[in-house]
């Protein structure tokens, strides 16, 4: 069955077809914010985007797009989040220094860093991230991509050919040759 | 990567039920309704007196319909942020909000007539609420055709599919 018709039979209110969507894709879901944010919160910020799908699925207006739009909802869980820790890192960071207790960490890489999971994704920073995982692992167009991030065509492409060249200096500093 | 998630597709679904409960989706449309209802009773009410009201009555006309306008905020509220209403919902919800004017229509233009107190205020404010309830009506059916109709020509498009069909 097309992901459009379960979407229209959702949007009917049918519950089978709903449930059939979350266990369609909820593993893709789940990995995009997995590769974002770690474990203990991935399984949250999902339940999270579930609750905003279902929230808002009455409203989607064009059921044949429903994996832009998932992913739309999925990055702004995920940003919001991500916003949230800036904030207290950035404030405990403050508060440290202001004790004359630490040196100073990039609250940006420490962000980047507590994605564990894969060891060269996590290399990268966030937006060259975002845009792999979206193009390469949940497999969505560039345009796709652009909605979801709220950014130009141009600027996906950009970020890809980025994110390319430094998962190729990453891996050759590993070891690897072409 | 052979990490999963800790919640499986059920789990999602039990945790997600909050939100799908049909008794959740009853109460905002029931407290919606019978808030606006009542407000418009209330309303009515107060202006239809004859005569001047002392200060307490009038008192208590103000928080009877603050009660009401309360109501209504919690429906809308429930509506507008907690519970989705599916297009099969919202035709029934519609239908709902069209036998709710209608019969606060009735109550008030009987009660109006009955205390000589003018009628046409009552069938004005009250024919506002039974368009209101009739477009949406309108509306609500309109669109679930437009996806019933969708859904029937994904269905011929994937004839595979029709084996997944099944109710609410």
């Amino acid at each position: 069955m097309t992901d459009e018709l379960l979407v229209v039979r959702a949007q009917l209110g049918e519950r089978a077809a709903l449930a059939e969507l979350v266990a369609r894709w909820r593993l893709p879901v789940w990995t995009y914010v997995r590769r974002m944010l770690d474990a203990e919160r991935a399984d949250d910020v999902t339940q999270e985007i579930w609750l905003a799908v279902i929230r808002g699925l009455p409203r989607l207006r064009e059921p044949g797009r429903f994996a832009p739009w998932l992913f739309t909802i999925a990055r702004r869980s995920v940003t919001d989040r991500l916003r949230g820790q800036y904030a207290r890192e950035h404030e405990a960071v403050h508060e440290a220094l202001a004790a004359g207790d630490m040196t100073v960490d990039d609250p940006v890489d420490a962000a980047v860093d507590r994605a564990e999971l894969v060891s060269l994704l996590s290399g990268l920073p966030m937006p060259e991230r975002e845009i792999l995982v979206l193009f390469y692992l949940q497999d969505l167009s560039v345009e796709d991509c652009a909605q979801i991030c709220e950014i130009p065509t141009g600027t996906v492409k950009s970020r890809l050919n980025r994110a390319r060249r430094l998962l190729r200096a990453h891996l050759e500093e590993k070891g690897y040759r072409p | 990567m052979t990490e999963e998630p800790r919640l499986s597709a059920r789990e999602m679904i039990e945790r997600l039920e909050p939100a799908l409960s049909r008794a959740r989706r009853v109460r905002a449309v029931v407290s919606l309704l019978s808030g606006l209802s009542g407000t418009a009773f209330m309303i009515a009410l107060w202006t239809g007196e004859p005569g001047p009201l002392p200060s307490r009555t009038q008192v208590v006309f103000a928080l009877l319909i603050v009660a009401c306008l309360a109501w209504a905020g919690y429906g809308g509220w429930l509506l507008m942020r907690r519970v989705p209403l599916f297009a099969t919902d919202r035709v029934i919800a519609a239908w709902i909000a069209l036998a709710a004017s209608l019969a606060t229509t009735a109550a008030l233009a009987t009660m109006a007539v009955r205390r000589g107190t003018g009628l046409a205020p009552v069938l004005g404010v009250g024919g506002l609420f039974v368009a209101a309830a009739l477009v949406l009506t309108v509306l609500t059916h309109t669109r679930r055709a437009a996806l019933l109709r969708r859904a029937r020509e994904l269905r011929r498009t994937h004839p595979a599919s029709r084996t997944h069909t099944s109710g609410n």
